[in-house]
C-alpha cells in the first residue's frame, strides 16, 4: 500500500479546494495526515531559491499603530503563485499573528494565528485588538507546506491602540 | 456611403469586443497597483530595487490562469503599450512571469520614468487595466 501516493493525492485535492474557496480545506489536509503519520515524513516540501528573503514591508518593527493594520509582504529572489500552483521557486505567503512558527513538515495550520494568502496576494489589512502583537511571514508551497530551507521573516512586534 | 462606414464602425467594435473577450481577463474591483519603493522624485545611485505593490488583488506566474491574479510588467521610459494585445517583451517592457515582486535593475544616470502594469496569463493587461502611476527618479 502506497500511503504517500495516497496522502500527497488528498493534499492535492485538498489544496484544489483551498484555492477554490476559503478555510476548511486544510482540515481536510490535516485528516488525511491524521490518518497516517507514519508518512509524514514523506510530504512533498519544495525547495526554496538559495539567497530567497521574506520580509515585512510594513508596518516597521515597534511601530505604533490605530485602527486597522496593513502589513506588506516582500518576497526577494523568488516568486509568489497561489496555492495549489507548482511551479518552481514560487509559494504564497502566511503571517503567523501572536505565534511561533509551525511545525516544518507539515501544512501550515489555518486559524486566528495562521492567516493564508493562497491567491497569490501581496499585502493585507486587517483589525487587531488593541496591545502588543507578533507578526511574521512565512513561505509556503502549493500544497501550504513551508520550503526546504524555509522562507520566513524575521518576527516584528507592533503595538495597536 | 454613410451606410457603409457606419456598418465598418459597428463590424470593428464587433471584432474589438470579442477579441477582447477572448484575450482580456477582468480585474477586480478597486485593485490597485503602486510603487512600494522608489517614490517619485528620489535620486538614487547605483542599481534601482523597484517593489511592486498590488492591492485588492494577487500574483500568480504567467501561464497560470487563476481569477483575480496577475503578474507584473515594469514599463521603463515608456508609455501604456496596446491594451488589448500581450505587453511587448523588451527593454522598455519587463515581464515578472515568475511571480517576481520586486525587482533590482541598472539604469543609465538621468532621469526615468516606471511605471507598472498587470497583465494577465498570456501577458494581456486586465480589463478595466490595473497600472500604478507614472513616477519619475533620478539616476546619479
Ligand atoms: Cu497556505
Ligand atoms: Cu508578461
Amino acid at each position: 500500500m502506497n500511503y504517500r501516493v495516497t496522502i500527497a493525492a488528498a493534499l492535492v485535492v485538498a489544496a484544489g479546494a483551498l484555492a477554490a474557496c476559503s478555510n476548511n480545506p486544510i482540515e481536510a489536509v490535516k485528516e488525511a495526515v491524521k490518518s497516517d503519520s507514519a508518512s509524514v515524513p514523506g510530504l512533498p516540501r519544495s525547495s526554496s531559491a538559495e539567497g530567497a528573503r521574506l520580509a515585512i514591508l510594513s508596518p516597521g518593527d515597534g511601530d505604533v499603530i490605530s485602527g486597522p493594520v496593513t502589513i506588506v509582504f516582500g518576497l526577494e529572489g523568488m516568486g509568489v503563485a497561489p496555492a495549489g500552483i507548482d511551479i518552481e521557486n514560487t509559494g504564497h505567503h502566511h503571517l503567523i499573528i501572536n505565534a511561533g512558527m509551525p511545525e516544518m513538515s507539515l501544512p501550515i495550520p489555518a486559524d486566528d494565528n495562521y492567516k493564508h494568502f493562497g491567491g497569490g496576494q501581496t499585502e493585507t489589512t486587517m483589525e487587531l485588538p488593541a496591545g502588543e502583537h507578533t507578526l511574521q511571514l512565512l513561505l509556503g508551497n502549493y500544497l501550504h507546506v513551508p520550503h526546504d530551507p524555509p522562507v520566513a521573516s524575521e518576527v516584528i512586534t507592533i503595538t495597536v491602540k | 456611403m454613410i451606410k457603409t462606414l457606419f456598418i465598418a464602425v459597428i463590424s470593428s467594435l464587433f471584432v474589438a469586443t470579442s477579441s477582447m473577450a477572448l484575450d482580456r481577463s477582468p480585474s477586480a474591483e478597486g485593485a490597485e497597483l503602486y510603487f512600494i519603493s522608489p517614490k517619485s522624485g528620489e535620486t538614487i545611485s547605483g542599481p534601482v530595487t523597484v517593489i511592486f505593490g498590488l492591492k485588492g488583488m494577487g500574483v500568480a506566474p504567467a501561464g497560470t490562469d487563476k481569477e483575480n491574479t496577475g503578474h507584473h510588467h515594469l514599463l521603463i521610459n515608456t508609455g501604456l503599450p496596446a491594451l488589448d494585445l500581450p505587453v511587448p517583451a523588451d527593454d522598455q517592457h519587463k515581464h515578472f512571469g515568475k511571480g517576481q515582486t520586486q525587482t533590482t535593475i541598472e539604469l543609465p544616470s538621468g532621469k526615468h520614468t516606471l511605471q507598472l502594469l498587470l497583465g494577465n496569463h498570456i501577458h494581456v493587461p486586465h480589463n478595466p487595466v490595473v497600472a500604478s502611476d507614472v513616477i519619475e527618479i533620478t539616476v546619479k
